[in-house]
């Protein structure tokens, strides 16, 4: 099967930092893939290039068959980044909901600004969405009102009443109180069961080991070893995957 | 608030004892701070009320003000705040629009309209708001220009509080934070999109209660069109009165309760839309 997501030679610079080292990357369709690691190992940069929220500074992002290449300028660039976000779903680590508006509203505003759907047909799947994260009964509710897990949900299913190929998380679940990370990650143990392929830079390394299909491990700026959670998590290569385990599995964060 | 909703019968908590006294404590405050601006305006009142007062060999005399006078001219001196209003309301509406325009060139990437911004706002804020009514009414004619004093009133007061307001709106678009947008373009939205839905709606919210404090300052500050001659607004009448009949301490009382009043009202109608902007959906 070829790849939904592939990752050709990525590099990222901040200033003289050089955050990405010639990342490669495939993702093939309906896989979830999680990606761990220290914090500053460059794997959140790496998520946010996929979307071009942060500019490669060399390399090739292929989604969905387009092909974007590092260092675009122009019209033609900035057509080819638009349709890979049409095609990629990103939920953010502070949810970024709009406080402005209703819950529905925050999931209906995509497909009505972004794709012209008519009000009723997006206010449809806009519900449908809501119920599969189980908060339909929050639609008319404004984000102040949420706790932060529901918070997080709404945000899931804002990016996936915009039908996405796939869908990035970016540390989805590290701004949450403690007991409210269950509910965010069985909503997205529900996705990826539901045949979406993800994506996920997360720090919860049981739902690394639960849901994944393959783990990728980043360090200083690579990719050091990629395999299936239980080879990762039971015979580990790198000494540097192994000491980030241990420490999980002590208990320690970070 | 009712944040004690319990039966009669239930004996009182020891939380709850303690949140009554405090009430009862914030209660007596504002009575006093009310009882003490009575007496203040009480004692403005009798300074002002002519009367002699003899307590045995001890006499006061107050300030006599020429009731005739106010009664003569009280009609048309209020007849000013009409038009009064009218300036600030223009002016407002003139200086939101380019204190917008030049907070967003505050915030361009764009070196011409970065600095068409910023000399806009150092020009204004660097001359005197009076220099500026009489620029746009007497010098402006020698270049074939000739404004009504209201016109040139209303540009002069709107362009100077847009200079001043641009930081307030500047300050509104930085509010919102760096996510906002960033979720807006992870939906696939255009820079314009992003604007216009997600960051123009929450900076306005939270630009609205200091554009009304300057609303308030702008009825005060288009007295300074009377200067212009033309105007008859509230200070234009009340010197015009006064000068003529020599009685310029009651005009000018006069046109001071008249702006007084105004402010209080409009202070009160600002504070009640906070408090519904703060209730809302933040």
């Amino acid at each position: 099967m070829s790849s939904i997501i592939k990752v050709t030679g990525l590099d990222k610079y901040f200033g003289r930092l050089h955050v990405l080292k010639k990342i490669d990357l495939e993702v093939k369709p309906m896989e979830v893939v999680c990606i761990i690691g220290r914090s500053g190992s460059g794997k959140s940069t790496l998520l946010r290039c996929i979307n071009f929220l942060e500019e490669p500074s060399a390399g090739t992002i292929e989604v969905d068959k387009l092909v974007v290449k590092a260092g675009g300028r122009g019209k033609e660039h900035r057509q080819l980044v638009h349709e890979v976000r049409l095609k990629t779903g990103m939920v953010f680590q502070e949810f970024n909901l709009f406080p402005h508006m209703s819950v529905l509203d925050n999931v209906t505003e995509g497909p009505v600004i972004v794709k012209g759907m008519d009000r009723a047909k997006a206010v449809q799947i806009a519900e449908m969405n809501l119920d599969r994260v189980g908060l339909l009964f929050k639609k008319d509710e404004f984000p102040n009102r949420l706790s932060g897990g529901q918070k997080q949900r709404v945000a899931i299913a804002r990016a996936l009443a915009m039908e996405p190929k796939v869908m990035l998380f970016d540390e989805p679940t590290s701004a949450l109180d403690p007991e409210l990370i269950g509910e965010v990650l069985n909503v997205m143990k529900k996705v990826a069961q539901e045949g979406m392929t993800m994506l996920v830079v997360t720090h919860e390394m049981g739902f690394a080991r639960e849901v994944a299909d393959r783990v990728v491990v980043m360090a200083d700026g690579e990719i050091i070893e990629e395999n299936t959670p239980e080879v990762i998590f039971k015979s580990p290569k790198d000494p540097r995957t192994k000491a980030l385990i241990d420490r999980y599995r002590s208990g320690g964060h970070e | 608030m009712n944040l004690f909703q319990r039966e009669p019968a239930e004996p009182k908590s020891q939380a709850e004892l303690l949140y009554q006294a405090q009430q009862r404590k914030e209660r007596q405050f504002r009575t006093n701070v009310g009882l003490s601006w009575g007496i203040l305006l009480l004692f403005l009142i009798f300074l002002f009320s002519g009367n002699d007062i003899a307590i045995g060999s001890f006499s006061i005399k107050t300030i006599n003000l020429d009731q005739n006078f106010i009664k003569e001219n009280m009609g048309f001196i209020a007849g000013g705040l009409w038009e009064t209003i009218k300036i600030s309301f223009l002016s407002i509406a003139f200086a939101t629009v380019l204190a917008l325009l030049a907070a967003l060139g505050r915030l361009s990437t764009n070196p011409p309209i970065y600095a068409l911004s910023t000399f806009y706002v150092s020009l204004i804020r660097g001359t005197p708001l009076y220099l500026q009514i009489f620029f746009f009414f007497l010098a402006l004619p020698q270049l074939g220009i000739v404004l009504s004093g209201t016109l040139a009133g209303v540009v002069a007061l709107g362009l100077n509080y847009g200079a001043y307001m641009s930081e307030i709106f500047r300050a509104g678009l930085s509010s919102v934070g760096k996510g906002q947008r960033e979720a807006a373009m992870a939906l696939g939205m255009t820079p314009r999109q992003t604007m216009q839905r997600i960051v123009l709606p929450q900076a306005l919210r939270f630009a609205i209660p200091p554009t009304g404090n300057e609303f308030i300052a702008m009825t005060k500050d288009s007295a300074l069109v009377a200067a212009t001659g033309f105007v008859h607004e509230l200070m234009w009448r009340a010197t015009k009165v006064g000068r003529a009949q020599f009685h310029n301490l009651e005009a000018l009382i006069m046109a001071a309760i008249f702006y007084w009043v105004m402010t209080l009202i409009l202070t009160a109608l600002q504070s009640r839309l906070e408090a519904t902007l703060s209730k809302g959906d933040r």
